[in-house]
């Protein structure tokens, strides 16, 4: 019984992770860059969601406009900050993309104010119970759902549309790309508006469950995400999903048993590090 | 169709083609040959629009593109099947084929694929076959298709026939001259001479990023110091 309550709220952990990891995921496999910001937008989503939803009484509405303006923040971000330095060797976006990081945490301090925001409406802190034992917040439901809907239908446009088609052929070799007339800077901006939406949805999930939006809250997933994203095997969509998931539960039988003396962060990375002692290249990376 | 008119190009200050003068004529197969390094894939990535013109200009159907991005000029009629092929490796056979025709309406895309399949039948076994699973004559075929869905004026092949097995060879140039019949432009880079001297009308041999020879291929085949100086390798 135990097990199964621990398994599942691993899976509701991983998939908040794996909302936010993919976009880190789609931009690594893009340009080959660590877009450390990207938990700004995860930060965004959060307080985008909780003005709007108490502005409107609506969570449907608070997530949709979360979604579209993380989105468009990320693809400002690609144009603005990314593009005209791609050319540099990698470790300028990548110092750009922390000060980029770090001066939006500060941003949201100085909007937002330094203590945080809550919901002025109680959203789906109903519970609800499954098979007889296992009791949910309607909000870790919806997490779960929600992402691998959302995830679900991605994957679909990925492989049966033309501009999804488009972009796995930018990632797989994007002069090639441009050779058949594919603009680089189009799929940017989709990886980075898809990208930043999906950490958004992540950011009012997790405001809406705590109750609670903070300039910082995109510290830790910010570095989680990194480590997710290595132990995927870079770049790689598929093995992010599963690392994220198999993250949330080795975070959720660890803080059991492990837990009185490690906290729930060091156990993730513990378990990077021991993982990557033995697969220095990630659980999944392609040969 | 394609004039390159006192073309250099290069890498940063390095010029790995200076001065070169190259003409393919509408409906011809025009060869560029010559040993390793001499510059010619550089020379078709430059038309491409992938490395940098140092000097002189390209010329297509009158208009200089010199200055286009890469995205414009398979637009305007140039696609390419590059060396190394450089397929999609994660796509499927059938979706290399549809970034190809990308620039097209996806309401061509079946007839244009049927185009290249009655070229290369293989292919229609193995639509669904990830391109990285294919053999290397395979690749070869997918790669040409892939730049023949964009319904090019002008393809440029490179390194046809490096690493294929002359069975697949053969298909590969019978399609050449199908292609040709259909009224294609064709820029073939080789290393293996004689085949281009059989199909092609014009060759430009390229050494050390200089022409050295350029004329008909009639001509280049009965050239006894072009065949003892270049050619006889082979
Ligand atoms: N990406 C590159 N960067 C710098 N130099 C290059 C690059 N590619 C090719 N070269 C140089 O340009 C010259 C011509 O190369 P290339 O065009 O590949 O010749 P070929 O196709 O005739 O074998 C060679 O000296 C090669 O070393
Ligand atoms: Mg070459």
């Amino acid at each position: 019984m135990l097990y199964v309550e621990l398994i599942a709220q691993g899976l509701i952990q991983g998939s908040i992770y794996a909302l936010i990891a993919l976009g880190l995921t789609l931009v690594y496999g893009l340009l080959r860059i660590l877009h450390v910001a990207h938990a700004a937008f995860f930060t965004l989503g959060g307080y985008v969601g909780v003005v709007v939803a108490n502005q409107t009484g609506s969570l449907a509405a608070a997530i949709v406009a979360a979604m579209i303006v993380a989105g468009l923040g990320g693809i400002v971000v690609f144009r603005l900050c990314y593009q005209p330095i791609l050319h540099q060797p990698p470790f300028v976006p990548l110092i750009a993309s922390i000060g980029l990081y770090i001066a939006a945490e500060e941003l949201f301090r100085i909007v937002f104010g330094p203590s945080g925001l809550t919901y002025k409406y109680a959203f789906l802190q109903g519970e609800v119970e499954l098979l007889g034992f296992l009791r949910f917040k309607t909000g870790e439901l919806v997490v779960v759902f929600g992402s691998a809907a959302i995830i679900g239908v991605l994957s679909l446009l990925q492989t049966r549309t033309r501009i999804g088609v488009a972009c796995q052929a930018t990632v797989s070799d994007p002069q090639m790309a441009e050779s058949f007339g594919i603009s680089l800077s189009r799929v940017g901006d989709i990886n980075f508006f898809v990208g930043s939406a999906l950490a958004a949805f992540a950011g009012v999930m997790v405001s809406v469950l705590n109750n609670m939006v903070e300039p910082t809250m995109g510290s830790v997933p910010s570095y989680k995400a990194l480590a997710i994203i290595v132990l995927g095997g870079l770049g790689s969509v598929r093995g992010t999903l599963v690392a994220a998931l198999v993250l949330g539960v080795v975070e959720s039988f660890g803080t059991i048993y492990l837990g009185h003396f490690l906290d729930r962060n060091a156990i993730a990375f513990a378990f990077l590090i021991l993982v990557l002692m033995w697969r220095p290249q990630g659980l999944f990376a392609r040969s | 169709m394609l004039r390159l008119e006192r073309f250099s190009c290069g890498y940063g200050l390095f010029r790995a083609v200076s001065e070169l003068e190259l003409e393919v004529p509408h409906g011809t197969i025009t060869g560029l040959i010559g040993p390793n390094g001499a510059g010619k894939s550089s020379t078709l990535m430059c038309v491409a629009g992938h490395v940098n013109l140092l000097a002189g200009s390209i010329v297509f159907d009158e208009l200089d593109i010199g200055g286009l991005p890469a995205t414009e000029r398979v637009r305007r009629g140039i696609a390419i099947a590059p060396e190394g092929r450089r397929l999609f490796k994660d796509l499927s056979v059938e979706d290399n084929l549809r970034v190809g025709g990308l620039i097209h309406p996806a309401g061509r895309f079946k007839a244009d694929r049927d185009y290249v399949l009655s070229l290369f039948p293989r292919l229609g076994e193995r639509l669904g076959s990830l391109a990285a699973n294919l053999s290397g004559g395979e690749q070869q075929m997918l790669s040409i298709g892939r730049a023949l869905m964009a319904r090019p004026k002008l393809i440029m092949i490179d390194e046809l026939s490096l690493g294929l097995m002359p069975k697949m060879v053969d298909l590969c140039y019978d399609a050449l001259l199908r292609l040709k019949q259909d009224g294609m432009t064709i820029l073939l880079v080789e290393q293996n001479t004689d085949r281009v001297l059989s199909v092609a009308d014009h060759v430009c041999v390229l050494e050390s990023g200089h022409a050295v020879w350029s004329g008909n291929a009639a001509d280049a085949r009965n050239d006894p110091t072009l065949a003892a100086a270049y050619l006889g390798l082979h």
